[in-house]
């Protein structure tokens, strides 16, 4: 059936990408880019249910060299009851005012489904928004309404009902909507007399028809994966007759394909005007098509406002602004509002000469802020941070916004630029078209209060939240795969966690590169479907959600400009994603909920509380030497940004001294610097082993404050700047080319062509180029780092100095890495008591107390057994210093289970007499109150019962007697058994029969509670059962620290404690034990994967490291077991004090190896420990690659751009087969499993039990 | 009357790839016109291939006769694809 060409190309009018979530398979970029290569001029995109695509779809096309159109796919709701539910609507935007249409009818429609909750109307099809015809009436101008196959049209034509389809027809166009008739024929049964008939409907009602294709996915073969979705969406298994069916036909067909979908419907039409078998149908078909795509192309400029910025106009034209702007900096100035105008900030400079630097400075910023417009941008910032802050909510700024003396002066930034040396070019430049981006830090507990103040200020029309797609990863992919094939959800489960959280697309690489998957039941021929189906759905948009932190702030226009959606949380979700964000023109303000700040705001509030001293800690110099001794010493659980195992490592071997070494330690510890070539030389010229190098003598000024090593990228700026003389502004914009792939090719004829000029050697110029060109991906903005050291400092002086308050500030909203049980250890260690739950005592916070006399005294709780000297580095670090109380009282939110409204109950009614007292007043559900009893909440009531100093002699069973009647005080016991009476007479008195009450003097028998249950008579909780309800219960361990139940095997073994590894020397074999409380997987140079954890041994932590040659034997072992056993070789890392890493070459699960010894003794033990278990036989290896060795192997491999880290839009790339490192310029290589969270469950709550209950066995360990 | 069945027959298809004869039971039916077709996925979740490729079944709906003097019926034909194998689905006369 040849045909003569169709004088007009193909556009596709009806498209949906991965955008429509679980539905669409292809990204916008990969439709366009198909567009583009089948020679289609245009390509329309038209998601379902909303418009997250749109400006990706819009910059996809401009990549691609084609126009774009957009318009959306939305349910239909009808009243009319014949009508068949789940209706679908697709409408295009025709120019500026119909993409404002588009916008707005989108969040009109969101709304009325947020509105409507148990509706009868709703739309079969999910739970998603829908129209209504008479909604989109209102919304009509701009709008071309494409009526399809799934229309309601459509639907009477399939039912046969030809008059109820003109109605229809003719009810859409007398609402004023301009309506066309979408013909759509997949080949699916019915479906081409279907489209025939719809075709005749159009023609004999004079209404335009149009051919498209209802496309979902690129390819054919895609259509598997769709049905996966379509199931996954639809919470059914594959074969379900709620599916439709599927048969691969709704791809990006070409031209051809198209016009034969024409010529085969058209050919079939009858009726009035006879049969048209010859081409003119179709031709007429075509033409329409694409005429209606001519009509809706759109200017992405003049249309969407792209290119264009869209700030706030509330504070007046721009003009003004600036006007304003540069007034409120002047007065800052005058008024000596930054650091460097008190002499600690700048030492050997004069008062003189900083006003002058100050003054020169600003004119500089102001002059970049004039000339890219941004004074808005600036003015609304610094309101926003105003407001925060004057409703009393911490707020810090974070990242490259710290380099500008502007924002400092308007109180935007604690930082001073001129204090540190911090460029305004690393952040905004005239050359530079983008907004500049600036992200303010917040207390994590009023984070929504924040957006509350800045919502109010800016109002709906110009204010909403940026949203983000969760994606599919690997996990979630083989979740919803399996399920669609019907795999039981136990199983389900167990395969899904036995992956660490890679991406989607590594499945199949992990398995076979991944020790712990290797040889695991996960690993198997009926499996490969689902991973090779879930490898599929790489990266697929599932659900969108709110952003953590980004706010969008525009002009009025903003709802012109973008579709908003009701959250979760009760503001607006705008359709926009952070990138799309810069597209759109507006400024997206990151607004972070930092816990540390809110832990630092705890603890102020505490030391004011407790003091009456009130710190701004803000405002004070950054220059305690005791608080850097104490980092020196990798004394920092608890701080921010320096807890980890990595951290406390770099810090111990640099022995931070001031606010710009600390600057360096964050800069330095990031994949590529680490154990790379820049650390060692920097720490060498550091600590005086050698001697500063410059490439060039004229770079001693940018280098000199790092010894000559590159560290910052504002080092970068100014040695370009220096070699080739293009200005700051410029040089940044070459920094960032050189991080894009083939950036440092391109880049470097410019450099040395330019370099010659300035008279510089071409040895020089090599020289310089080696380190411009290799550093590219790997410098850290230095203003970033400044942002991040001032609380890495404020936390780290807080806890040397304040430290009671500073464990009840971290403890109350836990914001590092470590379970609170090793922060709670960390506690003691610093001399401060750990109070536990009590019930008139606690609040709903951690908080600071002062024991009352007849506390037990906290230190020493090792068992006698185990000599162990005091860590010298606690000696000059005691609670009492401080002046302030020196316990913590554990808060009532840790008991699990216990609710808010609990929470506020017990507090407003403390105090509490007795059990009793407690049970009628603070109306707490029976199982918390049990566990309250459990975890001693209420020995302070019955003094005398309570357990002895569990490092003492153990509990006496009948309970020391107090009463001066000389009845036994209750034990823990006792009181749960009253708990139950409590809770039957509460059912009784339910029930009408009433219970007379004791009136006794003491507690105990007033409640009438002694009759019922006396006490003594049940035996007290041992120390065992006592820590086993603490970790249920709290999931910390107070009684007593887990390990020491082991303290006979430990001991027997001759395991070192972690007091004691600066004794051993460098190489030696030993054995460590502990809690496994961290695991990281941080990049190293050489592209391996090496696993840090971090054992917590009652006395402090012991760091492992486990490289590639063992984890083959120890990663399951490590990634499964929580009470670990290691034998491992010391290394001695550094120069500075206790810089021990222990590298391990096995492990073991020690309550496994203490039922070996409970049955066959400590023999028993040694000889599992020599044969290894199901190891092989033979010594431990020699040599483990040390990654600070210069001579690394690195893994051959080859560079994949898509993982660059930066692709906001990954193409899904079906051929990356194996997971491969990523190599840098300079040979560094990423491992794709760096940084990946690790296999196994969460390590912040620890497993509930301490034995390893294995089956059968009939051994209670003591 | 429509009767199912599902017996593998043998199809032959001309230039135009559209079926021209097939082969039921011993006789040989000439097919006149094809009536529709379409096409639609197996269940290839069901099957042990880890990658389904070509899951598409084609079914065409034809009129044919087993030869002059025979009446004329509807035969539904199912094609899968991958595994090039026809099967006669329903039969209407």
């Amino acid at each position: 059936m040849t045909l003569a060409a169709p004088a007009e190309a193909f556009t596709h009018l009806h498209v949906a990408s991965s955008y429509s979530l679980r539905y669409g398979t292809a990204t916008p970029r990969a439709l366009a880019a198909r567009a583009a290569d089948l020679g289609m001029p245009a390509l329309a995109l038209t998601d379902r249910d909303g418009l997250y695509g749109a400006f990706k779809h819009v910059k996809a096309c401009a990549e691609a060299g084609i126009k774009p159109l957009l318009g959306v796919d939305l349910p239909l709701l009808t009243s009319d009851p014949t009508m068949p539910r789940g209706g679908r609507v697709t409408l295009l935007a025709v120019g500026r005012q119909g993409w404002a249409s588009l916008c707005h009818l989108v969040s009109a429609a969101h709304a009325a489904h947020a509105a409507s909750s148990a509706e009868t109307a709703r739309a079969a099809d999910d739970d998603v928004p829908a129209v209504t015809p008479e909604l989109v009436a209102e919304h009509a101008a701009g709008l071309i309404v494409l009526l399809g196959p799934a229309s309601d049209v459509g639907r009477a034509v399939a039912g046969r009902r030809r008059d109820q389809a003109r109605r229809l027809l003719d009810g859409w166009r007398g609402r004023g909507c301009e309506a066309v008739v979408e013909i759509v024929d997949h080949l699916e049964h019915k479906s081409t007399v279907n489209a025939v008939r719809l075709a005749e409907l159009a023609r004999d009602t004079g209404t335009v028809a149009v051919l498209a294709n209802a496309v979902r996915y690129l390819d054919r073969a895609d259509s598997p994966a769709a049905q996966v979705l379509d199931a996954a969406r639809n919470l059914v298994p594959l074969g379900s007759p709620r599916l439709v069916a599927h048969n691969g036909r709704a791809y990006l067909a070409g031209p051809a394909d198209m016009t034969r979908v024409a010529e085969r419907v058209t050919a079939a039409m009858t009726g009035p005007g006879g049969r048209s078998p010859d081409a003119r149908g179709a031709a007429r078909l075509l033409a329409d098509t694409a005429e209606l795509a001519r009509r809706c192309t759109l200017d992405p400029a003049g249309d969407l406002g792209v290119g264009a910025h869209h700030l706030p106009e509330t504070q007046g034209a721009v003009g003004e602004q600036q006007r304003a702007l540069r007034a409120r900096c002047e007065h800052a100035i005058l008024a000596g509002r930054y650091r460097t105008a008190h002499p600690s900030a700048r030492p050997g400079i004069g008062r003189q000469r900083a006003a002058r630097n100050a003054r020169d400075r600003l004119e500089h910023e102001l002059a970049i802020i004039g000339a890219t417009g941004m004074a808005p941008y600036f003015l609304t910032v610094a309101d926003v941070a105003d407001r925060v802050r004057a409703a009393g909510i911490r707020c810090a700024i974070r990242g490259s916004g710290a380099g500008s003396f502007v924002n400092h002066l308007l109180g935007i930034s604690a930082i001073d630029p001129l204090e540190h040396d911090l460029l305004m070019e690393r952040f905004l430049t005239p050359v530079r078209a983008t907004l500049p981006d600036i992200d303010l830090d917040v207390e994590s507990a009023r984070r929504l209060d924040a957006y509350r103040i800045i919502f109010d200020a800016y109002g709906a029309e110009r204010t909403a939240c940026v949203s983000m797609m969760e994606t599919y990863r690997a996990r979630s992919a083989i979740r919803d795969v399996a399920a669609a094939m019907s795999l039981p959800p136990d199983e389900i489960g167990a395969i899904a966690k036995a992956f660490p959280h890679i991406r989607a697309k590594h499945i199949t690489a992990a398995l076979g590169e991944l020790p712990e998957l290797r040889r695991s039941r996960v690993n198997t021929e009926q499996l490969s479907t689902i991973f090779n189906i879930a490898e599929q759905l790489d990266g697929l948009p599932r659900h969108v959600a709110m952003h953590p932190c980004g706010v969008l702030l525009s002009d009025r226009t903003l709802l012109d400009r973008t579709a908003v959606q009701a959250s979760a949380e009760g503001f607006p979700l705008s359709h926009l994603d952070k990138d799309d964000a810069e597209i759109a023109g507006v400024i997206k303000l990151d607004v972070l909920g930092v816990r540390m700040q809110s832990a630092m705001a705890h603890t102020l509030a505490e030391i004011e509380r407790t003091t009456a001293e009130k710190i701004d800690i803000d405002a004070m110099p950054r220059d305690d030497e005791p608080t850097y001794a104490m980092i020196g010493r990798s004394d920092t659980l608890g701080c921010f940004q320096i807890e980890s195992p990595g951290q406390r490592e770099l810090v111990k071997k640099m022995a931070p001294r001031d606010i710009a070494d600390l600057i360096v330690d964050i800069s330095l510890f990031r994949p590529g610097p680490v154990n790379s070539d820049m650390i060692t030389p920097f720490l060498r010229a550091r600590h005086g082993l050698a001697e500063p190098r410059y490439p060039d003598e004229k770079l001693r000024g940018a280098l000199q404050e790092t010894g000559g090593v590159v560290v910052f990228h504002e080092q970068v700026l100014r040695i370009i700047d220096v070699l080739t003389g293009c200005g700051l502004a410029e040089a940044d914009l070459v920094r960032r080319h050189l991080s894009t792939p083939g950036g440092p090719e391109r880049t470097a004829p410019w450099f040395r062509a330019k370099a010659d000029i300035r008279g510089f050697d071409p040895e020089t110029i090599e020289r310089v180029w080696e380190v411009v060109s290799a550093f590219g991906g790997f410098g850290f903005c230095k203003a970033h780092a400044a942002a991040f050291a001032i609380p890495v400092y404020q936390s780290a002086w807080l806890k040397r100095h304040h430290p009671a308050a500073f464990y009840a500030g971290v403890l109350t909203h836990d914001p590092g890495m470590y379970p609170k049980r090793v922060i709670i250890g960390d506690a003691r260690l610093s001399g401060v008591q750990v109070l536990p739950v009590d019930v008139n005592a606690s609040s709903g916070e951690w908080r600071t107390e002062q024991p009352a006399a007849g506390d037990p005294v906290p230190d020493d709780r090792r068992p006698a057994r185990w000599a162990i000297r005091l860590p010298g580095r606690r000696d000059d670090h005691r609670a009492a210093d401080s002046g302030a109380p020196p316990a913590i009282r554990c808060s009532l939110r840790e008991v699990k289970g216990i609710s808010d409204a609990e929470v506020e109950r017990v507090v407003s009614g403390q105090p509490y007499a007795s059990l009793r007292d407690f049970w009628d007043r603070a109306r707490v559900s029976r199982p918390v109150v049990e566990r309250l009893a459990l975890i001693g909440a209420f020995d302070s009531l019955y003094p005398g019962g309570a357990p002895a100093d569990p490092g003492g002699a153990p509990a006496d069973p009948g309970g020391a007697p107090a009463d001066p009647g000389g009845a036994p005080a209750p034990t823990r016991r006792d009181l749960l058994a009253r708990v139950g009476v409590l809770a039957r007479q509460a059912a009784s008195a339910r029930q009408g029969t009433s219970q007379a009450l004791d009136l006794f003097v003491s507690a105990d028998t007033a409640d009438g509670m002694a009759d019922l249950v006396p006490a003594g008579e049940l035996r007290e909780l041992d120390i065992a059962e006592r820590v086993e309800a603490e970790l249920e219960i709290l999931g910390f361990d107070v009684s007593q620290h887990v390990i020491d139940f082991y303290a006979d095997l430990l001991a027997g073994l001759n395991v070192v404690r972690s007091a004691d590894l600066d004794q051993c020397r460098n190489g030696e074999m030993i054995l460590v034990a502990g809690a496994k409380v961290a695991t990281q997987t941080p990049a190293v140079r050489s592209g391996q994967r090496i696993i840090f954890a971090s054992l917590d041994d009652a006395v402090g932590l012991v760091d492992l490291a486990f490289f590639e040659s063992v984890q083959d034997r120890c990663a399951a072992r490590l990634f499964g077991s929580w009470l670990l056993l290691v034998r491992g070789r010391v290394r001695r890392a550094g120069a500075g004090p206790m810089a021990v890493t222990v590298n391990a070459t096995e492990c073991w699960d020690i309550p496994a190896l203490e039922e070996i010894r409970l049955t066959g003794g400590l023999a028993a033990v040694l000889a599992a420990l020599a044969t290894g278990h199901d190891l092989q036989a033979g010594p431990p290896p020699a040599a483990t690659r040390d990654p600070a060795a210069p001579n690394n192997l690195i893994t051959p491999a080859s560079a994949d751009p898509a993982d660059a880290g930066a692709d906001p839009d990954p193409t899904r790339d079906r051929d990356n087969a194996s997971a491969r490192p990523l190599v840098f310029a300079n040979g560094f290589a990423l491992s794709p499993y760096a940084e990946t969270g690790a296999p196994g469950g969460s390590l912040k709550t620890p497993p509930r039990t301490l034995w390893h209950a294995s089956p059968g066995s009939t051994i209670t360990p003591k | 009357m429509a009767r199912l069945y599902g017996e593998p027959v043998e199809v032959q298809t001309g230039e135009d790839g559209l079926p021209a004869w097939f082969g039921w039971r011993r006789r040989r039916y000439a097919v006149h016109a094809v009536q529709e077709y379409w096409l639609v996925n197996r269940d290839w979740w069901r099957e042990s291939n880890p990658v389904p490729a070509r899951p598409e079944l084609e079914y065409w709906r034809v009129e044919a006769s087993a030869g002059k003097g025979h009446p004329a019926g509807i035969y539904e034909l199912r094609r899968d694809v991958a595994a090039e194998v026809w099967t006669l689905r329903r039969v209407e006369d």
